[in-house]
């Protein structure tokens, strides 16, 4: 048996205020009891469901607002997770994602001596009236403070996270929200076009028709205009959304899109080793009363079959720019991506959107475009090689 | 039972004025069924008739009553009351001696109240007005009884009820035995017996509904079908109770079934005369037309594997519906399917309604046409039921459109608005008279094949829900029709043909183009749309290449979401049909109904 080496992720569910476009598992109104009883649990869950063995290369907090719990919270749990697994080197990453309202220079220099080494900073828009209308809890000064204290409290791995395709947006506001982020001089930026989640406030909103979205030819030139800029930074896109200046790519993302295995805490968290998925209860007291009585939280799980595997390998890893690398794909699963979903590659090759050579098949500009698509055509894609389990 | 002790009816009514809730009291009140067996809308069994609150297949009830110490056979014949049927329900009315006018106390006379009275009147029935709802607040008997004067039937005289609430369900009763005459007809004579519907028994075959009008039939009978000259056996004669109950036979004015191993309904055409096959009558009784379809429509399995279970479920539904016709058809567009002939916009809908939810089918359908009688260079006059087969331009001498005379009942003030619709649609009007201070009856005769453009939603609106309509055949008129082709790609798609006027296929083109540019969703790469007659493009429009297309966040907790989402996009996109590159979505095909005349 070789090592088995993992990313963790460790969900804080707790927020100050709901963001109107939200529809992660979030709860707002909890004391700081309510915040430590659940970081009990956490830890509790690592050692009741995670017997030791395992090595790991990154771990993420992830939320909710991680950054709103007590800093010495997070370093209790950084503890246990050290205590429990040896890191992989010291190339490990440990992220914690923050809400620029959230943040003091105290926090940021107990992260930093926890061993938090990466922050994720949710700006999402640098205008005052979207901030308000998405509900974000910080104005457009409290970004720049924090990133700017965050970088003297040491932290050399800066993330910004921001959204385009806002109700009623414009071009000229997108490019401010950008250029401004960049003028802090990050190392990494997350660009998400907005996404309408069923049941959420957001949702509502346009249905009542208080407010519309920008025409779909309008993000799609927010898009275009974004990936340009960043790239005369020397930030590319290594991901669909995702764009870091060279070797500050996100090394637990990358895990989720190259299927490689992680394992989870936390309510409604999701966990995958090959083969298996799963995923826990998602109610904060829920989670929190089973695992204090001794129980195991997880709500369900989906066993993947070899050939499943492969196309989520495809889809997933299509997202990267790099594209599937066709050596892995073998060592993985011992045939070559041709021989195994040939026919609907030859399809996407034919039109442009895929190309492949001897070591790798990504998609073509156009197929970045339309990666969902392209998702479309592989997600039950037969695959025509039966393989030894 | 003696003639004079039976007495058969009808109940005819606008839609929504009570006609079911009426006939579901009398059978309470009657006790033909005990309250734990009533259901509303006992009469109505299939759910399509339940949910849309109409009747599609014609029923009939036995009730007794008894009335001054006497006996009598009360026989309910509940009509289909829309306006695609209108001849099944002149045939159900030939089989009654009197009819119930229900209508609505507030709403008063409406056009379907003056199109069944009429086909009442034609058939020598006597009519007796029941005015219901009287419980509503709004209702206003008064009103109506005037309106009924005006229609020419003494309103005074009407019985004031209250349906739901089962007030007046005795003096109907009471009324049907007092006015409404007792059968004529010959007891002694030759069997005659009209057919008024049937429906396909799985264990018994065909069940044929009569009304016997002269001698008598029973069971070992030798029996004709005087129309069509077959002859069988009959093993079963029963009433309806409304439950099928076996009799040993049905004798002069009597109405009920019979079965007789018949395969199809096919062979019992409503209308036709039964009779003795040993002693048969010289004549037949009056009025037998056979079914003649209006409207025509291809009906297209989406997946083409489904054409075997298409064609099962139709011949299914047609084991019940004599009216229903349909031949294979191949379209370019849209592969291997039906062309279906309907009565009317209603039967069709039910039809395909049918299909999709008792069959499971995914089916694209496309827009309802009438049927052209074209004549061709050589002389020769060819019926043209698919837009698609239209002969070229050069070779046609004429083009004749079936035409309806069409009966709108709306309040004055619409009066201007409903003429302004009608002229759109190319109707030359006929008459405009009025019911009272409030309301006036146009009448205009109108192109079949406009009223199936979105005809009565615009008479709602323009009229705020107010008009009424109905509509009766007219006959054949020439007029100066042209077919407008729809170009995706390059590509004529057949399905989306159409016979529109000449003077309106610029209009009509660019709404159309307009229209789908909207419905067709972006595709990878830019798809020109084109409307043309002959070989003149009249309208271009482009739905533009999608430009993105991505999912913007995918992380660890997502991936199973993520995956089921793309899988349900992927489904989505199997719902539409790939007409060369490109998909269509189900509606496009629909879309001619529902564009509006820009310049109209």
């Amino acid at each position: 048996m070789g090592e088995r080496r993992y990313g963790l992720y460790v969900h804080i569910p707790f927020c100050q205020a709901r963001c109107t476009y939200c529809d992660f598992n979030t709860v707002t109104g909890m004391s700081e009891e309510d915040h430590r009883r659940y970081v009990g649990a956490l830890i509790q869950e690592l050692r009741q469901e995670h017997p030791p063995g395992a090595v790991l290369t990154s771990l993420y907090f992830g939320g909710g607002t991680p950054s709103l719990i007590d800093p010495r919270l997070i370093a209790t749990i950084i503890e246990a997770v050290r205590g429990w697994a040896p890191l992989v080197d010291d190339a490990w990453e440990v992220t914690l994602e923050v809400n620029p309202g959230t943040a003091t220079e105290e926090a940021l220099t107990a992260w930093r001596d926890a061993g938090v080494n990466r922050l994720s900073i949710g700006a999402q828009a640098r205008q005052p009236s979207h901030l308000a209308a998405l509900h974000r809890v910080h104005d457009v000064d409290q970004i720049d403070a924090t990133f700017l204290l965050a970088r003297t409290a040491g932290f050399n791995n800066l993330s910004l996270d921001a959204i385009y395709g806002l109700p009623d947006q414009t071009l000229a506001e997108w490019q401010e929200t950008v250029n401004g982020l960049i003028a802090l001089g990050p190392d990494h930026l997350s660009l998400y076009a907005l996404t309408v989640e069923r049941g959420t406030p957001l949702q509502r909103q346009l249905q009542r028709g208080v407010i519309k979205l920008p025409h779909p030819d309008l993000v799609a030139d927010m898009a275009d205009w974004a990936e340009l800029r960043l790239a005369a930074e020397g930030l590319l896109a290594y991901e669909i959304s995702n764009y870091a200046k060279p070797g500050k790519e996100s090394r637990h993302n990358r895990l989720y899109w190259e299927l490689e295995p992680y394992l989870a805490l936390g309510a409604g968290a999701h966990a995958y080793v090959p083969g298996r998925r799963w995923w826990n209860v998602r109610g904060v007291r829920r989670y929190v009363t089973i695992v204090e009585q001794g129980g195991d939280p997880m709500a369900g799980e989906e066993i993947l079959s070899l050939s499943e595997e492969m196309r989520q390998f495809l889809w997933l890893g299509l997202r990267e720019r790099a594209g599937v690398s066709r050596e892995r794909f073998r060592e993985r699963f011992g045939v070559d991506v041709q021989a195994a979903v040939g026919e609907p590659l030859a399809d996407l090759v034919a039109r442009g959107l895929v190309e492949e050579n001897p070591e790798w098949v990504r998609l073509t500009a156009r197929g970045r475009d339309l990666a969902n698509w392209v998702g479309q055509r592989l997600v039950d894609a037969p695959i025509t090689v039966r393989t030894s389990e | 039972m003696d003639q004079q002790h039976i007495r058969n009816f009808s109940i005819i009514a606008h839609i929504d004025h009570g006609k079911s809730t009426l006939a579901d009291r009398l059978i309470e009140v009657t006790g033909a069924l005990s309250p734990r067996e009533m259901a509303p809308q006992i009469l109505d069994s299939m759910d399509l008739e339940r949910e849309r609150g109409i009747t599609i297949k014609a029923q009939a009830v036995r009730l007794t009553y008894e009335y001054q110490h006497q006996q009598y056979e009360l026989n309910l014949i509940d009509t289909p009351g829309h306006v695609d049927f209108t001849y099944e329900v002149s045939r159900a009315l030939q089989a009654c001696e009197g009819a119930l006018l229900v209508v609505d106390a507030s709403q008063g006379v409406e056009a379907q109240t003056l199109a069944n009275l009429y086909l009442a009147l034609e058939h020598d029935l006597t009519v007796v007005p029941v005015i219901n709802k009287i419980d509503l607040p709004s209702a206003d008997p008064e009103r109506v009884m005037e309106e009924l004067l005006d229609i020419g039937l003494d309103g005074t005289e009407a019985v004031l009820v209250s349906a739901k609430q089962g007030l007046g369900i005795s003096a109907v009763l009471e009324q049907i035995v007092e006015k409404i005459p007792p059968p004529s007809g010959d007891p002694v004579g030759p069997l005659r017996a009209l057919i008024f519907d049937s429906r396909f028994d799985s264990y018994k075959g065909v069940l044929v509904y009569v009304r016997v009008v002269d001698g008598k039939i029973r069971v070992g009978d030798a029996i004709r079908f005087m129309a069509t000259g077959k002859e069988f056996m009959v093993t079963e004669i029963g009433v309806f109770r409304p439950q099928l109950t076996p009799v040993e036979e049905l004798s002069t004015g009597e109405v009920g079934y019979f079965a007789a191993q018949i395969k199809a309904v096919q062979d019992t055409r409503v209308g036709d005369t039964v009779t003795s096959a040993d002693n048969p009558a010289s004549t037949p009784l009056p009025g037998y037309r056979p079914a003649q379809p209006m409207v025509y429509s291809g009906i297209y399995p989406v997946d083409s594997e489904d054409y075997t279970r298409l064609r099962e479920a139709l011949e299914k539904l047609q084991l019940n519906d004599a009216a229903l016709v349909f031949e294979p058809e191949t379209s370019a567009a849209l592969g291997f399917g039906f062309r279906a002939g309907f009565l009317g916009l209603l039967h069709m809908e039910v039809i395909q309604e049918r299909l999709e939810r008792e069959y499971d089918l995914t089916l694209i359908t496309t827009a309802p046409n009438v049927v052209y009688q074209v004549t061709v260079q050589s002389g020769e006059v060819v019926r043209v039921d698919n837009p698609a087969l239209m002969p070229p331009a050069g070779q046609i001498v004429k083009i004749e459109e079936p035409i309806v005379e069409a009966h709108i009942i709306t309040p004055t003030e619409y009066i201007g608005a409903v003429m302004e619709l009608a002229q759109e649609r190319r109707g030359s009007y006929v008459n405009l008279s009025y019911l009272d201070a409030q309301r006036a009856l146009l009448q205009y005769l109108l192109p079949l094949g406009e009223i199936m453009y979105d005809f009565f939603d615009q008479l709602k609106s323009r009229t705020r829900g107010y008009a009424s309509l109905d509509y009766q055949w007219a006959g054949l008129k020439e007029a100066d029709l042209v077919r407008m082709d729809i170009l995706l790609n390059g590509e004529v798609v057949d399905a989306l043909s159409s016979i529109v006027h000449r003077d309106r296929a610029y209009a009509k083109g660019r709404a159309l183009v307009e229209k789908l540019r909207d419905i067709i969703p972006r595709q990878l790469f830019d798809v020109p749309i084109q409307a043309a007659v002959g070989s003149r493009v009249i309208a271009r429009e482009t739905v533009k290449a999608l430009r993105k297309d991505v999912l913007a966040k995918c992380y660890g907790g997502d991936i199973t979401r993520k995956r089921k989402l793309l899988e349900k996009q992927k489904e989505g996109k199997r719902r539409m049909k790939a007409v060369g590159s490109v998909e269509i979505p189900q509606e496009a095909f629909m879309a001619i109904l529902k564009v509006e005349d820009p310049n109209g």
